[in-house]
């Protein structure tokens, strides 16, 4: 465990140097877009894997960020910062609208009130002309400068979009291991139990939606000033599920795996491009397969993997069944 | 907002309909739900790929994985073939998406649920291409006259259908040995097995009914609008809606939630807004959960410890 930072410290490293070895604006590319998605998944991470609550909403607060970062940089001339500044903060606002009506609700509820929050945003981005052009989308984004510097190609962009993925990956990984985390793991195990040690659920739960949004937001910003397009279908409920299908595949209470599962179905359907039209069915069966078969995601396997080789530590125990999701065995996670 | 009594009957018919559709896709649901304390989020696929085969059976010239094919057969032999092909697809559902995972909570059910509705689609469009595709009307005329009023026939077939499924779920339910059997596995399946029934049968006849309900909503809606891939999703949504309104797990309040859901959203796409048809469920169903969230029949919807 101690040559963790190590570890993280060399990753960081090689990730920094990537673009001077690739130059390749289809790869940047690609890797901007995962880093983003990471970020979001990070966001529905805290949510879902921290907290235990379901949302299959996350594209549409990735929508509000974009449409909100378009709006105040091309309406209102804004420079690109305090509009990602206002994308992160109206988010967040309406995470906790959201959030405050959810609290009651749990489980099938709470994702189907999610999923009806998300078809009405995506409504709102459709037949909002005046702020959301419909379905035309917002062209002539501007990139963000820092100083002299405009970040006006993906290898540039690369170092923000990076910049802000350690970011949000320190502050999750604060949240986990700190006070605010174990309040939000009590409430995943067992919400009654954390209310009788005296958490204050209501309020933890109101936090992990903010922070959910939030993160949606921030990410949906970075989008839209990368790609300097957005349109209403980039939002829909099936970019969210495939957000929450990245966060299983990873190990969804771990922050590593949120990562390694944004990249990997990022990069999977350029892997899958041969397959043409049906790259989408297998992605739906391999979904289905790695449920089955590898519940605790990616990071899961890897622990157990590495578990069965250090023959001093016992194998890892199962997810108790009803437990909130694949999550579980806490210390069988790295961070 | 002009009250004309004509216009109006007519909405209120349509969101019968409508509704009637809904209701038939939320029973579907509520009882999978009842049943194992899931929800199945392929139920609109259950809608949309019995349609998407009908179809294939029902025109003169449907193109398969781009060829053109001419597999018309008579219309019952149609309607019959795809009732056995869904016996079948619910077995399967039930045996992949379900069964492995019926001991790990319900995330994982519901993830892989997800994952067979984004197979189903995608084959479907792979199958049968994106282009939307014209279900034949059993009818030759659109509307009928009934006294003043203009009515799909359509319309009433579904009503009319719909109100039979009903009445058969009802004497199903009620009167015969299996739909005891399936109350039972629906109210404490640790007692159910206790007593002999066979739990994991109980649970696959249950998909396969759930399949059947969405089959015949799909062939009763499919020739009002057409058949595309995305046709399940929003009818499955709105049901879901339909049956949280009406109060989770409660067989008439689907049945209630669905039809109001139906004659609310049609008269509220005639006169407030038709851009937000769709969000009008939804609406409601967050209002629902804000004031009532038991519903309207519901019973408690807390969570055990």
């Amino acid at each position: 465990m101690s040559r963790k930072p190590l570890v993280v410290l060399a990753l960081v490293v090689v990730l920094a140097l990537l673009p001077v070895f690739v130059h390749s604006d289809y790869v940047l590319t690609l890797l901007d877009l995962a880093g983003i998605y990471a970020i979001a998944v990070m966001g529905l991470g805290i949510l879902l894997g921290f907290t235990g609550q379901m949302s299959l909403a996350q594209a549409a607060f990735l929508g509000i960020g974009a449409y909100t970062s378009a709006w105040f940089t091309t309406h209102l001339g804004w420079p690109v910062w305090p509009a990602m500044g206002a994308a992160v903060a109206l988010s967040a606002l309406v995470g906790l609208a959201v959030g405050y009506p959810c609290l009651r609700l749990s489980g099938h509820y709470l994702a189907l009130a999610t999923i009806g929050f998300g078809i009405i945003a995506q409504l709102v981005l459709i037949n909002w002309k005046s702020v959301t052009n419909g379905s035309d989308g917002v062209t002539g984004i501007p990139p963000p400068q820092i100083g002299p510097w405009t970040l006006d190609t993906y290898g540039k962009y690369y170092y923000l979009v990076l910049a802000a993925v350690l970011v949000c990956a320190y502050v999750a990984w604060r949240i986990k291991t700190t006070r605010v985390g174990r309040a939000l793991h009590a409430i995943r195990e067992n919400e009654i139990a954390a209310r009788a040690t005296g958490i204050d659920a209501t309020r933890y739960k109101i936090i992990a939606f903010v922070l959910a949004g939030a993160y949606a937001g921030l990410a949906g910003s970075l989008l839209a000033h990368d790609i300097k397009f957005i349109s209403p279908d980039s939002y829909s409920f099936d970019q969210s599920v495939v957000f929450l299908v990245m966060l299983i595949l990873g190990g969804s209470s771990s922050i590593t795996g949120a990562l390694v599962g944004a990249l990997l179905l990022t990069m999977l359907p350029e892997v899958l491009r041969p397959l043409k039209s049906s790259y989408i069915m297998v992605y739906g069966a391999a979904v289905i397969a790695m449920i089955v078969f590898m519940p605790q995601g990616l990071v899961g396997l890897f622990a157990a993997l590495r578990a069965r080789f250090e023959t001093r530590t016992p194998p890892r125990a199962q997810a108790p069944a009803g437990s909130p999701g694949p999550a579980g065995a806490p210390e069988a996670e790295p961070a | 907002m002009h009250l004309d009594p004509v216009a109006n009957m007519q909405l209120l018919v349509s969101g019968l309909a409508i509704g009637s559709i809904y209701a038939l896709v939320a029973l579907g649901f509520v009882l999978i739900y009842n049943a194992v304390g899931v929800v199945n989020f392929a139920q609109g696929e259950f809608v949309m790929f019995p349609s998407y085969i009908a179809v294939t059976f029902l025109l003169p010239a449907t193109a398969v994985f781009g060829t053109l094919v001419h597999w018309q057969l008579p219309v019952l032999v149609v309607y019959a073939l795809v009732l056995v092909l869904m016996v079948g697809f619910g077995l399967l559902f039930n045996r992949i998406a379900y069964h492995p995972l019926r001991d790990r909570g319900w995330l994982p059910v519901v993830i892989s649920t997800i994952g067979v509705s984004i197979f189903l689609r995608n084959a479907a469009q792979l199958t049968w291409g994106s282009q939307p595709i014209v279900m034949p009307s059993l009818f030759t005329v659109d509307t009928i006259a009934v006294g003043p009023l203009h009515i799909r026939p359509q319309d009433l077939l579904i009503i009319g259908v719909t109100a039979v499924l009903i009445a058969f779920q009802y004497f199903l339910f009620e009167r015969t040995t299996l739909g005891k059997q399936m109350r039972a596995t629906a109210q404490d399946r640790t007692t159910a097995r206790l007593i002999g029934i066979r739990v994991g049968r109980i649970v696959a006849i249950t998909f396969v009914y759930s399949a059947l309900l969405g089959t015949i909503s799909g062939l009763l809606v499919a020739p009002l609008f057409t058949v595309t891939k995305e046709m399940g999703g929003l009818i499955a949504l709105k049901a879901f809606a339909a049956s949280i309104v009406g109060g989770f797990g409660s067989i008439p309040g689907a049945i209630a939630g669905g039809l109001a859901i139906g004659v609310i959203e049609t008269f509220g796409g005639f006169y407030i807004s038709s851009s937000y048809v769709d969000a009008i469920a939804f609406i409601i169903l967050i209002g629902v959960l804000l004031f009532k969230p038991s519903g309207l029949f519901g019973e408690r919807v807390a969570e055990k410890a």
